[in-house]
């Protein structure tokens, strides 16, 4: 019988922008598997079409020996679980996962269905109480914007906004695209399935013998509200409200429609030269305004992310998935808070962005420094540079300060570091 | 040959299209500065460009704007004695009158803050003309972006139908106050404490409601469900005294903002959008965790604003005399609002004068808004300045501690043994010219406790007139000057005087701001030192220790349109 794991080695895959990381913790009776996510929203120019195929099949023969013990799926984000989409005939990525028949599938809070409400107690704001339905139905809505927006990008509807403008709703509406088939092979999959919140057990203990799991977020709405200065807001009508005026939006501007039929228009494209600077001006700003949306949307994506530390060997290991500032936020002020100065393993959040590697966190972590620091920290960085956001405005990812912090003060391993035809790169740690 | 009149008259829609009185739309002829409009319509400080971004179609103006015979038509009246079954969904299906309507609602917004300060008000971004888009985008919002020079009207599909927030004369004097109150100070717009962002909301929401009162025949409608217009000759129309108690007072339309947008979302909401006057009073309910938030908090100041409006008219309609079982003349009970809302509206603007140019506070503008007042009428025959201050009090809102007298709440003077030089500054310049001022300023900078390591601007040096109780015009001149300091966390002791809020890094990057008004009286001399210092320990710390803990220290990274786009779409989001 399993005691604790002598030896732990992860596997970080290239995915391009995305996150996969198969962790192999070592027993003396064999190895055990931890999935954490699957996912890509754009892969390298050199990698083959079917790589995240090639990526399955290798975590499949990885899993030949001990099986796949669990799955993490720390959101709901394409680039971190597109890969567990299946497809009808079977070949799909996620149909070679799901083969694998792993006994646990560990998700936030926020993707658990209707009856698993009462595990997280009710959840109340100034409308009363909320139902895990809403909460769905709002993620829902967000997946049906991103679409929306992705068709007026096909369409003639922002052919007047902003090269880079266009660029980043064309990123944000695919990372936050409905994966369907995905959600529901992570809803269906596995013996056990937990829905983890700040603080609640993980339900890996037994089959991760000797391996601490610490959920730190994400927070319950009750959690966050006994932090937050504001009163809570539920979004999800916000969302539906939304989704229902870029309906409006998208009929008007796919079938050419006027807001006044038979009252006389000038199109776009000929406008009187005394009204062309402002409506310029209001293309910009519905740009703008869409931009903002679905960047609000993405946010509060990456906030239900689930943040986990394992302690196992005397060693430390985050893996915080996309999470950003308001998750973290609970977390820093909780009583683990201090479990995070002597971090050993750092899996960078969020692919490195502006957002996601709080100040207040990173510079809570004792063993930074440069490379005779004993001990020295180790990040794992999933990443694609040039692929979102841009550096004249700070907001290019892997940003550029961090990424010059992670490589001073750490033992960097980031995939976009990695030889065009590597499949994965790897890191052990001895206990 | 016939001479043009100084106004005209213009229909708009006084409330939204989801309130009807005796089953009609709230349709009024407001009176607005005459001009000859040119296409759109444009005018000389408003250009309507009805370009939709999201059908991507420029709806063309088709009203001939010549004055007909020396006179202005309003081209979308209701013909005298015909009976049009039509009319108002002529009106409403017609983009060329929701032009006219925001139009409309913009200049007299403008004429109306004009007549409080008694001279011209710039906008903000240098332009002379406001541009408004009144059918912008397919979106639940409507927000003032300065970037743009204008605002931006949305429209989306309700519970019940098409919403177009251009017909909401509510939202659209809204809008317009943000662009005025920008204007007239620009540092309000800059990331503060929790007090600013929600003073320029409330600010607006209160412009917005008082507005309604010069309009007598939608207040008479509002007032009383069984509204029938007046007849010439007709008899006294009376009201029932007990749907002019406070409580019903502020249970009317009349105290309820954007109720087409509050129904049509009402899933999120519930009621009209903003009904401030409900919040109960209550001296802690600033410290409340649910009014940390903007715009709560905006509303608590609203709040105190329509209560003592509601007090002012409730004690004016307590002074007529009652017909038989406790029936008060309709009419005049509408001139007692209407008296009252003009009042304190023409307090409220004017006292912007007097607030600091930065970081204002609930406590500050309530100083403003006394120390106008008690310039304009010293008497307060009518006690409008202590219901003000017992409003505000209700609330937890007092004077500021500092800088203010403590019988009347109002600034303190300047102190006149403080050693100023005027001896190098010319007194025309002084009048009109930054340069001089600044000269002035700069000179005197150890007598007005000037910290010099902030950048130091003058804003504005503008003229303020009124008429004195002896019929004489009184000139005053106005001056604004703004510090900007940008430092880091470590030098938050050495610069600010305060301490650095528990977990700000020491490389943190941080700009704080500080400025005063200078108040010169006719003789050049300084009346009124105004001031928000830039090494005021307790003010900073608070600002500080706000922004940090609502992750908006880095937030200066925000664009200027999302400000008030993105506090609009939280609103929604409430």
């Amino acid at each position: 019988m399993a005691t604790a794991p002598t030896s732990l080695t992860i596997f970080s895959y290239q995915v391009g922008f995305g996150d996969c990381f198969l962790l192999r913790f070592a027993y003396a009776d064999g190895p055990r598997h931890l999935l954490i996510d699957f996912g890509t929203t754009k892969l390298p120019a050199a990698a083959p079409k079917d790589q995240m195929v090639l990526v399955a099949r290798d975590i499949a023969d990885k899993c030949s020996e001990g099986g796949l013990t669990a799955i993490v799926a720390t959101h709901r984000h394409a680039d971190h679980i597109s890969g567990f989409a299946t497809k009808a005939d079977g070949s799909g990525s996620g149909d070679i996962i799901r083969a694998l028949a792993p006994k646990l599938v560990l998700q936030p809070w926020t993707e658990a269905p209707d009856e698993a409400i009462d595990s997280l107690g009710p959840i109340v704001d100034s409308t009363g109480k909320r139902s895990m339905a809403n909460r769905l139905a709002g993620l829902n809505a967000m997946h049906r914007i991103s679409a929306q927006v992705l068709g007026m990008l096909e369409g003639q509807s922002l052919s007047r906004a902003a090269p880079e403008v266009r660029d980043q709703l064309a990123f944000l509406g695919e990372d936050n695209l409905s994966n369907a088939s995905a959600v529901r092979n992570l809803m269906t999959m596995g013996a056990e399935r937990v829905y983890a919140y700040h603080g609640c057990d993980a339900g890996l203990a037994d089959l991760l013998p000797g391996v601490e799991t610490i959920v730190l977020g994400p927070p319950t709405l009750r959690q966050t509200e006994t932090i937050k200065k504001q009163k809570s807001r539920d979004p999800d009508e916000y969302w539906h409200l939304s989704a229902a005026a870029l309906d409006s939006d998208a009929t008007l501007a796919e079938e050419d429609q006027s807001l006044f039929p038979g009252h006389d228009a000038f199109r776009a494209s000929k406008l009187p030269m005394e009204t062309r600077w402002f409506a310029k001006r209001v293309d910009d700003a519905r740009a703008g305004q869409l931009l903002s949306l679905v960047r609000s949307l993405d946010q509060q994506m990456n906030n239900t992310s689930l943040i986990l530390l394992f302690e196992v060997g005397g060693k430390k290991l985050l893996f915080p998935g996309d999470a950003q500032i308001e998750n973290w936020r609970y977390a820093l002020n909780s009583e683990f808070a201090s479990k995070l100065d002597d971090v050993d393993l750092y899996k960078v959040g969020h692919h490195g962005s502006l957002n996601a590697t709080p100040k207040s966190m990173w510079n809570r972590f004792r063993k930074r420094g440069g490379e005779k620091q004993k001990g020295r920290l180790k990040t794992m960085l999933s990443t694609m540079p040039g692929k979102h956001g841009h550096e004249k405005d700070n907001t290019e990812v892997p940003r550029r300060t961090l990424l010059k912090d992670l490589e001073d003060k750490s033992e960097l391993h980031s995939t976009h570091l990695l030889e065009p035809d590597a499949l994965y790169q790897e890191v052990t740690i001895e206990f | 040959m016939s001479r043009l009149s100084n106004t005209r008259k213009l229909t708009i829609l006084a409330q939204d299209p989801a309130v009807r009185l005796g089953g009609r739309l709230t349709f009024a002829e407001v009176d607005v500065p005459a001009e000859i409009l040119a296409s759109g319509p444009t005018g000389y400080r408003v250009k309507v460009v009805d370009y939709d971004a999201s059908s991507r179609l420029l709806y063309q103006d088709k009203i001939d704007h010549e004055p007909v015979n020396g006179e202005f038509k309003d081209p979308f009246a209701r013909a005298p004695e015909e009976d049009d079954p039509q009319y108002e969904q002529r009106l409403l299906g017609n983009p060329n009158f929701h032009a006219q309507n925001v139009y409309a609602i913009v200049m007299r917004t403008l004429a109306r803050f004009e007549f409080a300060l008694g001279r011209r008000v710039a906008w903000s971004f240098g332009g002379h003309q406001l541009n408004v888009a009144p059918h912008a985008f397919s979106e639940a919002n409507a927000f003032y972006s300065e970037e743009d020079k204008g605002l931006f009207f949305g429209y989306f599909d309700g519970i019940t139908g098409r919403v177009f927030t251009c017909l909401s004369h509510d939202v659209v004097a809204h809008e317009t106050t943000h662009a005025l109150l920008d204007g007239l100070r620009t540092g309000f717009t800059e990331l503060s404490g929790p007090d600013q962002s929600a003073f320029h909301e409330a600010f607006a929401d209160v412009v917005a409601l008082l507005s309604i009162f010069s309009l007598p025949q939608i207040v008479a409608a509002l007032l009383d469900s069984d509204f029938r217009p007046p007849r010439e000759g007709s008899e006294v129309r009376l009201i029932d005294g007990r749907r002019l108690e406070p409580k019903a007072l502020r249970e009317t339309s009349l105290m309820a903002l954007a109720e087409q947008f509050g129904r049509e979302i009402q899933n999120v909401h519930g009621d009209a959008l903003r009904r401030s006057v409900m919040i109960e009073p209550a001296r802690d309910v600033l410290s409340r965790m649910e009014y940390q938030e903007a715009h709560a908090r905006g509303e608590v100041l609203a709040a105190a604003m329509m209560r003592t409006f509601l007090d002012l008219w409730d004690r004016r309609i307590r002074e007529l005399g009652t017909f038989g079982d406790n029936q008060y003349n309709l009419d005049m009970v509408i001139e007692e609002g209407a008296k009252a809302a003009d009042h304190l509206l023409t307090m409220a603007i004017r006292a912007l004068d007097y607030c600091p140019p930065v970081d204002i506070d609930f406590r500050a503008f309530l100083a403003a808004a006394l120390t106008a007042d008690a310039e304009l009428i010293p008497g307060d025959k009518y006690g409008y300045r202590d219901s003000l201050r017992e409003a505000f009090a209700s609330y937890g809102i007092d004077p500021p501690e500092e800088g203010c007298l403590a019988a009347d709440g109002t600034w303190c003077p300047f102190d006149r043994t403080v050693p100023i030089s005027y001896a190098s500054t010319n007194f025309e310049s002084m009048l009109r010219d930054k340069e001089e001022v600044f000269r002035f300023i700069w000179e005197n900078r150890v007598a007005l406790g000037i910290e010099v390591r902030g950048v130091i601007e003058v804003e504005s040096v503008r003229p303020s007139v009124r008429q004195g109780l002896d019929g004489f015009f009184l000139k005053e001149t106005i001056v604004t000057y703004i510090q900007r300091a940008d430092l880091f966390g470590a030098e938050v002791g050495a610069i600010l005087s305060c301490d650095r809020p528990e977990g700000l890094p020491t490389t943190q990057r941080i700009t704080a701001f500080g400025g005063g008004v200078l108040v010169f009286d006719q003789y050049g001399q300084i009346k009124y030192h105004i001031t928000h210092r830039l090494n005021d320990a307790k003010r900073q710390f608070a600002r500080l220790e706000y922004l940090w803990e609502t992750g908006q220290t880095n937030a200066g990274l925000r664009g200027a349109r999302d400000r008030f786009a993105g506090l609009h779409r939280a609103r929604a989001e409430d």
